[in-house]
């Protein structure tokens, strides 16, 4: 994946591009606003991810300007001032999703490869398949193996979300956001509970490889079975 | 000795006492002014009249006549006083023996004269010295160089007026010194009150924040206002030992889990560590540090909900179905441990507020109500409608919180064990706390029978 970093912190840039790096992904990386927009103007990526305070162009106008450049790559704006009016702002402008400061580099690698993979609008899609797991989104009905499981609608909208996303790390944060619309952490960890409610009846009944991971560390994660 | 001008209470009485004085000089002098002329106006009249007939009889019976006359009305008791000059300044007629005393007569306006003197009397005792007289009168030029003074004794008004300037004077000096007195007896019990108060200040500027102004038993203003420093320094005591107690907490919610994360290092170093116990105890180290950043995540969200900073949005928010939600949220963790959540919420309790605050308060206390609960605790939540309040409550069987223990467990890193050593970072209820201020709410912490906890929020309506 071919990713451009728009950050003036150094520190934090070099450390963000390592670990894009590492995961084996090409940074380009641009150090103020101004630079950002020649870059994007220049050459394509596959995604952005826009500081919100730049100097030169800040955060927020450089996305206005690239979305009338009719640039579409998908932007993830970071952001110290981690609230959800501000987020709504970043979404508003033409970012695709919003990460706060001081984000996990996990979190960060998950919601990129996310953005990258969201080609497809979601809305469009009537039947979702991530190996022998199928998804009617009209009938409701969730088969695996062709053998019909039985899901709770909380049940449902999480593996929606996962199946969605499949083959990615998904973070709690995401979960919490993404099915649940909340933009706190609970100091327990509900979510690991409803992961392994949803793998009990996915996963165990059937004699097959597992599909519903926990990444250490890091989230969860539908992996295809075949 | 202290500068007496230096006190307030002091100037103010001075400033008074000098305003007293002079205006009660102005009303004793203009009184005594217009009572003074009122009789001055009666004398003069009876004068006038009389040297008017005297006039006449001069006129029509000559120099002799007038002697008679003279000598007549100088025998009515009480008489008035007449002198009859001639042309040499030897009195030939009248009761008014001490011719000297004419010669440095005052004149006034229209022949009204007035002079004194010491010898035209009887001396009714000897041994005393003769008294000086005043006398006021008319001076009349006669035809052939006679010259008649008709005049009174006035010496009663004037001694009277003298008296009446000494008397007011010497007042004037006693009300001053009274004045000066009782300002220095009053400003020296008020400068000792301050001065007292002054010492505490420095003993508390020094920093013994345990002392109190002194109050005494009168409801004066001094008295209000050191029982209001008091309270405001009550306050801030509260204040700063909550600090305190927050930086203590943070320093030593911070110092467990870097510990283990040193540990645990050390550890692995020593231990001749292949790759996958690298990957072990880094994975450990990350969770560990995601506790570090959590506590302060929370830390920072309550202080941003508490200054106000926060520009959140408002929407109108269905309360059944936010509580349904957050129970939806924490159900499968409740089953684990065999809790049952109940939703009681009415139909149709709406609120204006913040969605994501009030969801994260709610799932705080659901949160703290498991955690501290038994298993098979039961939780109900709860909303209504009171009147322009939302009623929301959530309540356990669980252990409950004592009351000396209601008030504290609001404040941040408050936790009921002492080791510290459950799980959470005791931010849970100052959130909720925070969150609750934001919606202008309040939280109250109540028993339920026969054990167990009933947290009470009652939000008003409309923001």
């Amino acid at each position: 994946m071919h990713i451009l970093l728009i950050e003036d912190d150094i520190n934090a840039a070099r450390y963000v591009i390592k670990g894009l790096r590492e995961s084996g992904h090409v940074v380009d990386h641009a150090s103020d606003g101004e630079m950002g927009l020649d870059m994007t103007l220049s050459s394509s990526f596959d995604v952005i991810v826009i500081d919100r305070m730049l100097p030169k162009i800040d955060g927020l106008s450089l996305i206005i300007k690239l979305r009338e450049e009719n640039i579409r790559t998908p932007i993830l704006i970071l952001s110290a001032l981690g609230e959800v009016d501000e987020k709504v702002k970043g979404l508003k402008a033409g970012a695709d999703d919003y990460l706060a400061k001081p984000f996990s580099f996990s979190e960060l690698l998950a919601r990129i490869e996310v953005l990258h993979r969201r080609t497809n609008p979601e809305t469009e899609e009537t039947f979702l398949k991530v190996g022998n797991l199928s998804m009617n989104l009209l009938s409701r009905e969730v088969h695996r193996s062709n053998i019909k499981i039985d899901l709770q609608p909380r049940e449902f909208r999480l593996l929606e979300f996962l199946m969605r996303r499949s083959n990615q790390v998904v973070t709690r944060t995401m979960l919490l956001e993404g099915v649940w619309e909340y933009h706190f952490d609970p100091q327990t960890n509900v979510i690991d509970v409803h992961i392994s409610r949803l793998r009990s009846k996915i996963d165990k009944p059937f004699n097959e490889n597992q599909m519903l991971f926990t990444e250490r560390g890091a989230g969860y994660a539908l992996r295809s079975n075949d | 000795m202290i500068n007496l001008f230096r006190l307030t209470s002091f100037r103010l009485i001075f400033i008074y006492t000098i305003l007293l004085v002079i205006s009660v000089f102005l009303i004793a002098f203009y009184l005594h002014l217009s009572t003074s002329r009122d009789l001055k106006n009666r004398v003069d009249e009876d004068t006038i009249k009389e040297s008017k007939m005297l006039i006449s009889v001069y006129q029509r019976g000559g120099v002799n006549r007038l002697a008679r006359s003279i000598a007549q009305l100088s025998q009515i008791p009480n008489a008035n006083l007449y002198a009859l000059r001639n042309n040499k300044n030897d009195i030939i007629a009248g009761n008014f023996k001490d011719k000297e005393s004419l010669w440095n007569l005052k004149r006034l306006d229209d022949g009204w004269v007035s002079f004194s003197s010491i010898r035209n009397q009887e001396s009714i005792n000897q041994s005393l010295p003769p008294k000086e007289k005043f006398f006021r009168g008319k001076e009349f030029i006669l035809q052939g160089s006679y010259n008649l003074i008709i005049g009174r004794d006035v010496s009663n008004e004037v001694y009277l007026w003298k008296r009446f300037l000494t008397n007011i004077i010497s007042a004037t000096f006693f009300v001053l010194i009274l004045g000066l007195f009782g300002g220095y007896v009053l400003s020296r019990n008020i400068l000792n009150r301050i001065s007292a108060i002054n010492r505490t200040s420095i003993e508390i500027m020094d920093g013994d924040l345990s002392q109190r102004l002194p109050v005494g038993l009168i409801d004066d203003e001094l008295n209000q206002l050191s029982a209001n420093l008091n309270l405001m320094l009550d306050r801030l005591n509260k204040l700063m030992i909550g600090m305190k107690d927050v930086s203590d907490n943070i320093a030593h919610d911070l110092r467990t889990p870097l510990n283990k994360i040193r540990t645990n290092l050390e550890v692995t170093l020593m231990s001749n560590p292949t790759s996958e116990n690298y990957k072990n105890s880094i994975q450990e180290v990350i969770q560990d540090i995601d506790i570090v950043i959590n506590t302060f995540n929370s830390l920072l969200a309550i202080s941003r909900v508490e200054s106000g900073s926060l520009s959140l949005d408002k929407e109108k928010i269905d309360i059944n179905k936010m509580l349904e939600n957050v129970i939806d949220l924490w159900e499968p963790l409740a089953e684990e441990r065999e809790i049952i959540l109940i939703n009681q919420c009415d139909q149709d309790v709406q609120l204006e507020g913040n969605r994501n605050l009030l969801s994260q308060a709610i799932s705080n206390l659901i949160d703290n109500a498991i955690k501290y609960g038994p298993n098979g605790n039961k939780i109900n939540v709860g909303a209504k409608l009171e009147k322009d309040n939302v009623i929301l409550w959530i309540s356990d069987n669980g252990p409950g919180i004592p009351d000396s223990d209601k008030e504290r467990v609001l404040e941040r890193f408050t936790r009921l064990d002492i080791s510290r050593n459950t799980q959470g970072t005791g931010l849970g209820l100052s959130l909720v706390n925070s969150s609750i201020k934001f919606h202008k709410g309040s939280i109250s912490l109540l028993d339920s029978n026969p054990n167990g906890l009933i947290v009470k929020l009652e939000l008003p309506k409309i923001n």
